[in-house]
């Protein structure tokens, strides 16, 4: 009884709370200079129809860097962690796996349908980033989910690490390039107009900022898929 | 017209969406608690899905991946969770009587 009266006294006072916060809610009608001028220029100077992924990628294109770096660090911290007292791998690998069951027919079935579909849903995302929602970190998780879904299916599946390690040092150098060739041939560090804007709302325009989104969802999706590897048993 | 029957299409929906979270919160264990879920989950979303297909016959195509998607992924979530929950022996109701999944293994004389 007295558990119950609680909940509902929790639920008032929270209901009080939020209650203020929607009456003094008022709609904003204008918008401020820095969102005004973001709009107007995003699509005039950098021919992308997606804000804030022309945000991202050219005017805030060094934080996004130095997002990624973070996500690099992190892996290496699970790597670190994950990876100092786990048994070597020496023996078979089905010899790790004796006493988990194998997963049913169904998910392997499920599986094979879904990993080809989820992938064509990450390029797609990934190559949209300068026209509609999305991007390289958003397509990047996806890959890596399509992924987490082959451990759980196949636990003897094996991503290669140096292939990924590989690929996502390749990508990131590729990046940083891209970037320089942006500080030599036009306005600065990552700019995107080093190769012709073309038509607004195609899907070559904006310059480099596709290039620069399938390397981003590329080097994503290879650091999550390593944090997921280290995971296993 | 269209319009109309789109939007008595999402209201079917919601009204199946309705009935699962009424199911999570009456049935008694477990599995009639997922079944409950992903049955009538799996077909609100469907039917939310096609009445938004005929209030915008332009996003057919995509809203039909989206059921495709859903209509493979829901199932097979649920089943492999159900299936997890029996192998850890998650009770069953009191009255439950037939254990299909227990008996087969069984058979298969695997033990578990």
């Amino acid at each position: 009884m007295i558990r119950r009266l609680s909940i509902i006294v929790a639920i008032v006072a929270f209901g009080l709370v939020f209650a203020s916060l929607v009456i003094g809610h008022t709609e904003q009608q204008s918008l401020l200079p820095l969102a005004e001028s973001y709009i107007r220029l995003v699509p005039q100077e950098l021919g992308a129809a997606n804000v804030i992924t022309g945000i991202l990628l050219t005017y805030r294109a060094f934080d996004t860097l130095g997002e990624v770096a973070v996500l690099f660090m992190v892996a290496a911290g699970v790597g670190l962690v994950l990876g100092g007292e786990r048994p070597p791998r020496s023996g078979p690998l089905e010899d790790r796996f004796e006493g988990a069951r194998p997963p049913s027919e169904i998910v392997q079935t499920g599986t094979q349908i879904l990993v080809p579909l989820i992938s064509i849903f990450a390029a797609y995302i990934i190559m949209n980033g300068h026209l509609t929602a999305g991007g390289g970190f958003q397509g990047g998780a996806v890959i890596a989910s399509g992924v987490l879904l082959m451990l759980l299916t196949y636990p003897q599946y094996q991503p290669n690490p140096e292939f990924l390690g590989v690929t996502e040092s390749v990508a990131g150098a590729l990046f940083v390039l891209t970037g320089i060739a942006g500080l030599i041939a036009a306005g600065g560090f990552l700019d995107n107009r080093i190769l012709p804007l073309g038509q607004f709302g195609a899907f070559f325009s904006a310059g480099t900022i596709p290039i620069l989104s399938a390397l981003l969802g590329i080097k994503v999706g290879c650091e999550l898929s390593v944090i997921l590897e280290r995971f296993r048993p | 017209m269209m319009a109309l029957i789109g939007s008595v299409l999402v209201l079917l929906g919601a009204i199946f969406h309705f009935s699962a979270g009424l199911g999570m919160l009456r049935m008694p264990d477990v599995y009639t608690r997922m079944q409950a879920g992903t049955k009538a989950s799996t077909l609100g979303n469907t039917l939310v899905l096609a009445g938004l297909a005929i209030y915008h016959p332009g996003w057919s195509l995509k809203l039909l991946i989206i059921v495709y998607f859903v209509l493979m992924t829901n199932p097979v979530s649920s089943h492999a969770l159900a299936r997890a929950a029996h192998s850890i022996r998650i009770p069953m109701a009191g009255d439950t009587g037939i254990d299909a999944l227990r008996d087969a293994r069984q058979k298969a004389g695997s033990g578990t």
